[in-house]
């Protein structure tokens, strides 16, 4: 492949890969992130191409491996193009007959497709599931479509024309005009307007500017950049060569962490693609930019995602935060003016460019404009990613897109924003979500985890949880949050054991104030956001912790017990047979009992009961 | 200039000053821990949080780092600001509730029992060792090891560092105590001990030489100065307020030119380890003179009180006996001939201020050969410390053990020796000895007698010209001596021969001219043959060669005439004035003339 040397190589090079591509054609599309490869694509991709070569279809029909469509409950995910049939929980002994029924007779197996579990119907197109109808998949959209180890794919979705349009017909104060109109935030966590952030880098003093991509995603449970860089690693990559036109910047790093391999190998192909066609390195076709970006692989350090302490450790240092005083635009990376942005947010970048900042502006509410990726995960029905608006409400993206609740439990709260974010309960679920709201009552937007809890779970554990992974998350540099979060984290864990004591709470509250004012940085400063929220919202459960030393959830193992109510118990025996510890005794079809001596709470009994009889108490 | 609020009023700054900064300008008193004048500003601690309002929200900042600008409002002592502070202090000392300084701290900021449980820490892990070490010295042999809880200041892989320098930096920012440099370094630290002090006491690489040097000017230890071995530290120029600190100045030479030069370079005392029968450097309590000199002045190491060491080797209790054991190296036949002449004196001195400060009750034992107080009412002084009770045993003691033979001797030094005016053997038990060790010539006389062109006596002292009739003299022109360089003296007769060397070189510089004698050397240009030989027998160093000419020169001023030269020259074209053969030859004359005049 030669380089690119101009508009014009680039537009011959897109029409091409266009027209080589018949939309008539019949492409198998299936899911290899990270969700459906541990579900196994790959055992299903063997059997396909196996069974295609076998039928003799190879020149019929194409299959695509791709990146993450995002429903990650339902993975392996297979899609057949044109019709878009949608399979899921694809695997590899189904083979056989989508080959015979759906790719070469062109029927829909009516038993293997998606069956929507509020409505019970089975609904044939991707398009049509509620998952996908609800969203509104502007960065996300193009993971179906592309192999991310294939830079044509992406040129065929007119990737890399944002960049084509910026080099030769913007200047770079006109880039970051559109940035800012089209309203743009840090799709990070902080939620800073990202013009602003390129021009003052721009404006900043000194001669070397670097460009940085935060792809350390740390929240458990969140996986939105992880996604991003494995299915369509090439928008992230033009993103950057964007954002660094405009700021005059010609280094830039990708900081994802090492626990990524696919995002770490996917990125690396993508920047050889890039390379090898004239789309990043020296004189970019043609126009004279020059841009490279390096990988640096993170240790998996959660403060890592912090941009100071990033820095630190991409300069090799210990990854620990500094005070922002100064900020990172003018004096970051070894001193120089950087310009650090989450994957997300430098996805966003080409779609700007290409639909226009009205376009992008006219999306999400009045500060937050555009649509944000969350990960929807915990206790609801459809598990997965999920891209909405800016400013849809909680219940659409839980209830409507999420499925709800499974297991005929009740919603009882929802996290979002990591780790250090807040938990909701359910009267605000007609919140509208976006960066003001979300720290109106207590929590942050984040980087976009959303962690759904039902009524089974003990809101004082939650925070206790997330106070534990934050104490071993803490860099330990700075008293508030070193010794705050650790004894936060010991009354929290003495009112789960029953050690709870009058008072608590206030201290509890008191000290909160202090980390997260105190702090050197957010992860101490947001660090309280647990405890607080759980404390605003969740008064009762403390207190049942503290005074009635009950945990109403039945999760903390010293403040409850289980019992089997008479008046339920059909004596049906299931809870008997899977007891591990041969605590549950009873006849068939007779009223069982537990032995409180030998029962370790494991909850077994509690969640195979058909017909509620376990009761906590 | 910045003008911002400061507790509601108005206040300058400069520009790119931070808060504390300002703040101490003010004589406003921010709290700080992790902040250190020499150290760049970390904000770890937290405990320098003020409360800034920026025109649209409050917020709290660190003072330590955060940088003024216009208009800003900061409240240093506000209730919010007050409380979250004392938070942080009960926070630490409910990790560090056994270390002093927290416990000072908390009680500084009236916290007292912490409402968390407590923990058994003494480190704050305000990282000033560790930024000291990194970013003074350049060193970084110790750094914040581990995450969060987990954090601690540690040597890479807890191996004993063969980095570090054992420069004791870290131990000297260390609020708490906890840093132990041997526990750090792979190498014993050596201890920079005072000269001053006999090495009782140990001092910085910068200090004082004397409570008394003229000028009274701090001296830097050039082989101990980590700025000047590394390049590095430089901390002392951030403490100087005079700003009087030059890590730069080089050691120069100046030559000046004088008239005449007085030697007064003093002398050294013995060293009395290789006298293994007294136990010197072997029982800790054995003591030199000069020691016990330190151990009793008012500005020594123990501020006055003379106390004896424990078995850690420090100085902590006063002695309940003391022997002092006169001649030690003076009038033996291994050592020195001669008396030491101030020995007698200050043993008595000794007795008398043990008397003193200890207690009168206190045995001093005297052990002499003779008592020899000669001077002008040194007598008295003598028969004064008799009546105070000081026990004189003549007779020098043979040994001195730890041996003992008696219960009582247990644990004390035991003095051997013989009491010869009671012609019996005795053993004495004290806590203390101490040792008049002898005055001996310093050991660089022999190097500058040879640059001053003088003579040592035969007891290595410089001699003077003449005993009795140039004791200031030297045999070179213009070079006198005053002091113990010539010879052992007490202070009286140090001052008087120096006031008497200063009168000589004064009269030189007075007249402004020298008055050779007649009878000096001369030697004929036109008969030498430019052998040198004159130069190599000439004491004083006259005779110069001229290269040009090929011959001997005679320097007229410092020529004797004592005739080395005229004895020597094979040549004989040296001569002494007024002492030419025929003039000889003519005196010959004259005297037989003279003779045969009375009729011989």
């Amino acid at each position: 492949m030669n380089k690119l040397q101009s508009e014009k190589d680039y537009e011959s090079v897109r029409d091409q890969v266009k027209k080589e591509r018949d939309p008539e054609r019949l492409l198998v599309s299936i899911c290899a992130g990270s969700g459906c490869g541990a579900y196994g694509t790959e055992e299903v991709r063997e059997a396909l191409e196996k069974e295609i070569s076998k039928n003799g279809l190879k020149r019929k029909v194409e299959v695509k491996v791709t990146g993450c469509h995002g429903f990650c409950e339902q993975g392996p995910i297979m899609v057949i193009h044109p019709e878009g049939t949608f399979y899921p929980k694809v695997k590899p002994g189904d083979i056989p007959e989508i080959v015979a029924e759906t790719i070469v007779n062109g029927k829909v197996i009516k038993s293997k497709l998606y069956k929507d579990p509020v409505s019970k119907k089975r609904i044939a197109k991707e398009e049509d599931i509620p998952f996908y109808k609800g969203q509104h998949r502007i960065v996300f959209g193009n993971n179906g479509m592309i192999d991310p180890t294939k830079i044509d794919d992406y040129i065929a979705v007119d990737g890399y024309s944002a960049l084509v349009k910026v080099l030769f017909s913007m200047s770079s104060e006109e880039v970051i005009s559109a940035i800012k109109e089209s309203g743009l935030r840090g799709r990070g966590g902080g939620g800073f307007p990202t013009g602003i952030k390129w021009e003052t880098c721009r404006k900043a003093h000194g001669d070397i500017r670097y460009v940085m991509c935060n792809a350390d995603e740390g929240d458990p449970g969140a996986y939105m950049d992880r996604s991003l860089l494995e299915g369509n690693p090439h928008s992230v990559l033009e993103g950057m060569i964007i954002g660094a036109y405009a700021i005059g910047s010609h280094d830039g790093f990708i900081y994802v962490r090492n626990e990524y391999p696919l995002a770490v190998k996917n990125i690396g192909i993508a920047i050889k693609q890039a390379e090898e066609y004239g789309l990043l390195g020296k004189n970019i076709l043609g126009s004279g930019f020059d841009f490279t970006v390096k990988i640096s692989r993170g240790g998996g350090a959660f403060i890592c995602g912090e941009s100071t302490a990033l820095m630190r450790s991409l300069e090799g240092q210990v990854g620990r935060p500094r005070a922002k005083y100064i900020h990172t635009v003018d004096k970051g990376y070894r001193d120089s003016p950087s310009t650090l942005n989450n994957v997300e947010t430098w996805a966003n970048v080409p779609i700007i460019i290409n639909k226009g900042a009205e376009w992008y502006a006219s999306l999400g509410t009045e500060r937050s404009k555009g649509t944000k990726v969350f990960s929807l995960v915990g206790k609801v029905r459809n598990t997965g990613l999920v891209e909405v608006p800016m400013g849809a409400s909680l219940r659409t993206i839980i209830f409507d897109i999420g499925g709800g609740i499974p297991k005929k439990r009740k919603f009882k709260a929802v996290q979002t924003g990591g780790p250090s974010g807040g938990c909701i309960p359910e009267d605000l679920l007609d919140l509208p979500v976006d960066y003001q709201r979300l720290a109106e009552v207590g929590s942050i937007m984040g980087s976009g985890g959303m962690i759904v809890m039902d009524q089974d779970t003990c809101m004082v554990d939650v925070a206790r949880y997330f106070l534990e992974f934050l104490q071993e998350e803490s860099c330990g540099q700075c008293v508030p949050c070193r010794e705050g979060i650790k004894r936060l984290l010991e009354i929290l864990t003495d009112i789960c054991a029953g050690n709870g004591r009058e008072g608590d709470m206030e201290l509890l509250e008191e000290l909160s104030g202090t980390v997260s004012k105190l702090s050197l940085c957010a992860l101490g400063g947001t660090a309280p956001n647990p405890v607080l929220s759980t404390i605003r919202y969740f008064r009762k459960e403390y207190e049942a912790h503290i005074y009635d030393k009950k945990c109403p959830s039945g999760v903390c193992k010293e403040l409850f017990y289980y019992e089997i109510d008479e008046k339920k118990c059909n004596g049906c025996h299931i809870c008997c047979l899977r007891c591990p510890q041969e605590a549950i005794s009873g006849e068939k079809k007779k009223v069982h009992t537990i032995d409180q001596e030998k029962c370790i709470k494991c909850s077994i009994c509690y969640e195979s009961c058909k017909v509620d009889a376990v009761a906590i108490k | 200039m910045i003008t911002f609020t400061l507790n509601g009023k108005q206040v300058e700054a400069e520009e790119g000053s931070t808060i504390l900064e300002v703040a101490q300008d003010y004589n406003v008193k921010i709290p700080t821990l992790c902040n250190h004048k020499a150290l760049e500003p970390a904000g770890l601690c937290r405990l320098c949080t003020v409360e800034l309002f920026d025109g649209r929200r409050t917020r709290f900042v660190t003072a330590c780092n955060y940088p003024v600008w216009e208009d800003m409002e900061v409240k240093t002592h506000s209730e919010d600001v007050i409380g979250h502070r004392k938070m942080i202090v009960e926070l630490l000392l409910a990790r560090c509730p056994n270390n002093e300084f927290v416990k000072g701290l908390a009680a500084e900021f009236g916290v007292e029992a912490p409402r968390f449980k407590l923990g058994d820490d003494d480190c704050v892990l305000c990282g000033l060792c560790v930024r000291m070490c990194a970013e003074r010295m350049g060193v970084s042999a110790i750094s914040m090891t581990g995450r969060g809880t987990d954090m601690r200041v540690e040597t890479p892989f807890q191996v004993k560092s063969d980095i570090c320098q054992v420069c004791g930096a870290c131990e000297s920012v260390c609020p708490t105590g906890r840093i132990d440099v041997r526990k750090i370094a792979k190498y014993e630290p050596r201890p920079l001990v005072s000269d001053w002090d006999v090495g009782l006491k140990e001092r910085g690489a910068i200090y004082m030489p004397f409570p008394q040097a003229v000028p009274l000017a701090a001296v830097i230890d050039s082989e101990a100065c980590a700025h000047i071995r590394t390049g590095n530290c430089g901390v002392c120029k951030e403490f100087c307020e005079a700003g009087a600190i030059d890590l730069d100045q080089k050691e120069e030479i100046i030559e000046v030119e004088v008239g005449s030069i007085i030697l007064a370079t003093g002398y050294d005392l013995m060293d009395t380890t290789p006298m293994k029968q007294y136990g010197y450097g072997v029982y800790p309590n054995v003591f030199t003179s000069l020691e016990f000199e330190r151990l009793s002045n008012a500005t020594g190491p123990t501020g006055g009180n003379i106390l004896m060491r424990n078995g850690n080797g420090e100085l902590t209790r006063p002695p309940e006996s003391v022997a002092i054991l006169h001649c030690i190296g003076s009038r033996d036949e291994n050592y020195h001939k001669y008396c030491s002449r101030v020995c007698c004196m200050y043993a008595l001195k000794y007795a008398h201020l043990i008397k003193e400060k200890v207690g009168h009750k206190t045995p001093v034992y005297n052990f002499y050969i003779d008592l020899r107080c000669f001077g002008k009412g040194y007598e008295e002084f003598y028969r004064r410390c008799q009546e105070e009770g000081t026990i004189f045993i003549r007779g020098r003691p043979s040994e001195i053990t730890d041996q003992a033979l008696t219960p009582k001797e247990e644990g004390k030094l035991i003095v051997i020796g013989e009491d010869t005016l009671m012609n019996r053997p005795c053993r004495v038990a004290v806590d203390m000895v101490v040792l008049c060790a002898a005055m001996e010539a310093r050991k660089d006389t022999a190097e500058v007698a040879r640059i001053f062109g003088i003579i040592q006596g035969a007891d290595g002292f410089f001699s003077e010209q003449h005993p009795k009739l140039a004791p200031l003299n030297t045999a070179m022109g213009g070079i006198f001596l005053a002091g113990a360089c010539q010879g052992p003296k007490d202070i009286p007769d140090t001052v008087a021969q120096a006031s008497g060397a200063a009168a000589r070189a004064l009269e030189l510089a007075i007249r402004g001219t020298v008055e050779i004698p007649s009878t000096i050397a001369w030697i004929d240009p036109d008969v030498c043959e430019g052998c040198m030989t004159c130069i190599k027998v000439c004491d004083y160093s006259a005779i110069e060669f001229d290269q040009q000419r090929g011959v001997s020169v005679v320097n007229q001023t410092l020529c004797n005439g004592c005739g080395s030269c005229v004895s020597n020259c094979p040549s004989k074209a040296a001569h002494v004035w007024q002492f030419s053969e025929g003039q000889i030859l003519t005196e010959f004359d004259g005297i037989m003339e003279g003779l045969q005049a009375v009729g011989m």
